[in-house]
């Protein structure tokens, strides 16, 4: 066997804390490595080139890279070896940098650690034999789940580019909460405006089909063919979607969560969604006091929304702006924390209000009470480290974004995670942030974290560009770790067959063996694990593979 | 000889899930966040992969300790594997509580954002193995 060991030194990432030149001298006296060799960058072009010029020289049959985690650049060094006429499945990636030296300090320690895992890797290697990616076909069409702004935008995109687009909406009509807002920053303009006209973008469209007051009952299959059962007014309807782009927003925090805000109790205090909808409604006095309250339900530790809601400062100052221009003599007062006006213009926008005579107290508010002439507001100064107590004729609660209410059900129906604060999480925050950890699964909008409209139309537009690409070609690779069965071993027990989630363990009952259906395969390797006799074995993951790997890991160097 | 091996850093081997725990482990390196050098993960596509003949090899060549973590109930990517990983390491547990090996063998729960989890679980158990086993010392 000729192995190739190269080790990365990702800079300064690894070199500082792993001993990468005793790492490459000590797996030269190993007489299965034929090179063993550290360079700065392995990723970079003329660090693919030594790696390719090794394969060829040396003939080289397994290649195992020491660099950052197996899930980055795995599919570029795949590609290296078959450049270099080697199988992609020879390959074995080692993760010194996320699971050793940016985890420790110490030097020693840190380098003995890596020497343990690439021996892990060299051992485990041994075992490994060239797989075949198998060719499936893939149904060009997407089911998109949420009707709102980043879904429809999404939708706009697929179906100009010729690809079948199945849309579904929980609520009757489409739009999401964008529908509701009357005055969208920077623009002004009217949200349903907006939505209209990409409604009239979708229309007449014979490759769209758009289901309102429809959910998802049933979810099943793999990339390029998931099958999905919807429940509309109408019916069930079965429909088979190459991918799909999940867009299910986001909830408004509910400010009843927080009993001492005394929302829901007094028809005084509204949230900025509420003074969207009813700002002509409202029956203020001719010179009103209003208090403008900021972080409902953000950066708040206490009840588990430690995040920035991103949009409610812009609110609250548009909630001050428009105030100020309706009642020049009016009374504003504004309770923040910190004022993240971010979007575009958004800072200068702040400015403007305070000259406009809105002001600013920093300040922590402990409780509002409802009276009889005013709402009575009562907090703490941050600044002046004193308590007060004002009253004002209205309250207006800044409130943040919550995750979708559908996320658990959704993430489980599509076997999606969830993050910290219960949004959706993508694949890698950096280099995959459209995607989720299931192939053909991407993720757009507020239900991957809060964000204003602007950002949930560009990261509608940039999932439908991405599944676009997964789905264009009509056919992908999926990976052959499947189980397969030695027929010798079988006994016929059928332990494996009870144990198959994917029900793709079938049983022959003339020779009493059992088979793997290898396209219903997941590849988990329960039934690896069962098999009283060894005889089913996962590729990729088999039981001498990971035994060698264990063995690695704990003998004495 | 017996200090040598007392002195000698704990080594715990983990079976991680590549969906959930393998992915939070990688979120902690990124995150720069610190634990024992002497804890070092397994792949495995699903924690149902994990045969319980792992962990009892792990035990005997020399681990400290061993421990299987995958996504949370109900999370499974393949459904309800880890239920059959919860049944399984229950009755490999028993096992180990017969030869009063029962901390060296822990089951957890971390899914692909809690990083956070991952690091406080496996320092936690990492430390409590080493505590026992300076109290043996002593005594």
């Amino acid at each position: 066997m000729k192995t190739g060991i190269f080790i990365c030194h990702c800079g300064h990432n690894i070199k500082h804390t792993v001993d990468v030149k005793k790492l490459s001298t000590y797996f030269k006296m190993f007489p299965s490595v034929t090179v063993s060799e550290d360079y700065p960058f392995v990723c970079s072009e003329p660090g693919q080139d030594m790696i390719k010029d090794s394969i060829e020289k040396h003939g080289l049959d397994r290649v195992i890279i020491a660099s950052c985690t197996p899930s980055l650049h795995q599919e570029l060094f795949k590609d290296l070896l078959k450049k270099s006429d080697l199988n992609p499945f020879l390959l074995r990636r080692v993760g010194i940098r996320e699971h050793c030296s940016w985890v420790g300090d110490d030097v020693d320690k840190n380098t003995e650690k890596a020497i343990r895992l690439i021996k892990a890797g060299l051992y485990s290697s041994s075992h490994y034999v060239p797989l075949e990616e198998k060719r499936v076909d893939v149904t060009k069409s997407a089911l998109i789940i949420g009707g709102g702004v980043s879904g429809l935008s999404a939708a706009v995109f697929l179906s100009k580019m010729g690809m079948q687009v199945y849309l579904v909406e929980k609520e009757a009509e489409l739009g999401g909460h964008t529908r509701n807002l009357k005055n969208i920053w920077p623009i002004g303009e009217d949200g349903t405006l907006i939505i209209e006209e990409m409604e009239k973008e979708l229309q007449g469209r014979e490759n769209v089909e758009i289901f309102t007051s429809t959910t998802i009952s049933s979810f099943e299959g793999s990339f390029g063919n998931y099958e999905a059962v919807l429940l509309t007014r109408a019916g069930e309807k079965r429909i088979v979607a190459g991918g799909v782009i999940v867009a299910i927003g986001f909830s408004p925090f509910d400010p009843q969560i927080k009993p001492e805000l005394a929302y829901g109790i007094d028809k005084r205090i509204i949230t900025t969604m509420d003074f969207e909808r009813s700002i002509d409604a409202l029956s203020l006095p001719e010179n009103p006091r209003i208090a403008i309250l900021h972080c409902v339900g953000s950066r708040d530790e206490q009840i588990g929304k430690p995040y920035c809601s991103r949009v409610c400062c812009i609110n609250a100052l548009r909630v001050a702006d428009t105030v100020k221009e309706k009642y020049k003599d009016s009374y504003v007062e504004s309770f923040y924390m910190d004022v993240r006006a971010h979007p575009r213009g958004g800072e200068e926008f702040f400015e403007d209000t305070q000259e406009k005579g809105v002001l600013f107290t920093r300040s922590n508010i402990a409780e509002i009470i409802p009276g009889s002439k005013g709402v009575l507001v009562r907090g703490e100064d941050t600044l002046f480290n004193e308590l007060f107590e004002r009253e004002f004729d209205l309250v207006v609660l800044s409130i943040g974004m919550s995750p979708p209410e559908d996320n658990r059900l959704i993430s489980s129906l599509l076997k999606i995670t969830l993050d910290k604060d219960k949004f959706f999480l993508e694949a890698h925050v950096k280099l995959r942030p459209y995607d989720t950890a299931v192939k053909g699964i991407f993720i757009a909008g507020a239900c991957s974290g809060p964000k204003d409209i602007e950002e949930s139309i560009n990261h509608g537009r940039a999932s439908a560009t991405k599944l676009y690409g997964f789905l264009n070609l009509g056919y992908a690779f999926v990976e052959p770790f499947i189980a397969f069965v030695d027929m010798k071993r079988c006994s016929g027990c059928r332990m494996c067959e009870k144990a198959c989630v994917a029900k793709a363990i079938k049983f022959d009952e003339t020779k009493r063996l059992v088979h793997v259906e290898e396209a219903a395969c997941m590849g988990c390797g329960l039934c690896n694990a069962t098999c009283p006799s060894s005889a089913i074995g996962l590729r990729g993951y088999l039981d001498n593979v990971i035994d060698d790997e264990i063995s690695a890991l704990v003998e004495a160097v | 000889m017996s200090e040598d091996k007392t002195d000698k850093n704990q080594e715990i081997i983990g079976f991680a899930c590549s969906f959930c725990t393998f992915k939070a482990s990688e979120m902690a390196g990124s995150l720069r966040m610190k634990y024992p050098d002497g804890v070092r993960l397994v792949q495995v596509p699903c924690s149902s992969r994990v045969d319980p003949a792992f962990v009892i090899k792990s035990i005997l060549e020399g681990a400290d300790g061993a421990f299987v973590a995958g996504c949370h109930p109900g999370d499974c990517h393949f459904i309800k594997g880890n239920y059959f990983t919860r049944r399984k390491i229950a009755a490999l547990k028993e096992m180990f509580d017969a030869f009063s090996m029962k901390d060296k063998l822990r089951l957890f729960w971390v899914s692909a954002a809690e990083a956070r989890r991952f690091v406080e679980k496996v320092t936690g158990m990492y430390n409590e193995i080493k505590e026992k086993k300076n109290a043996g010392k002593t005594n």
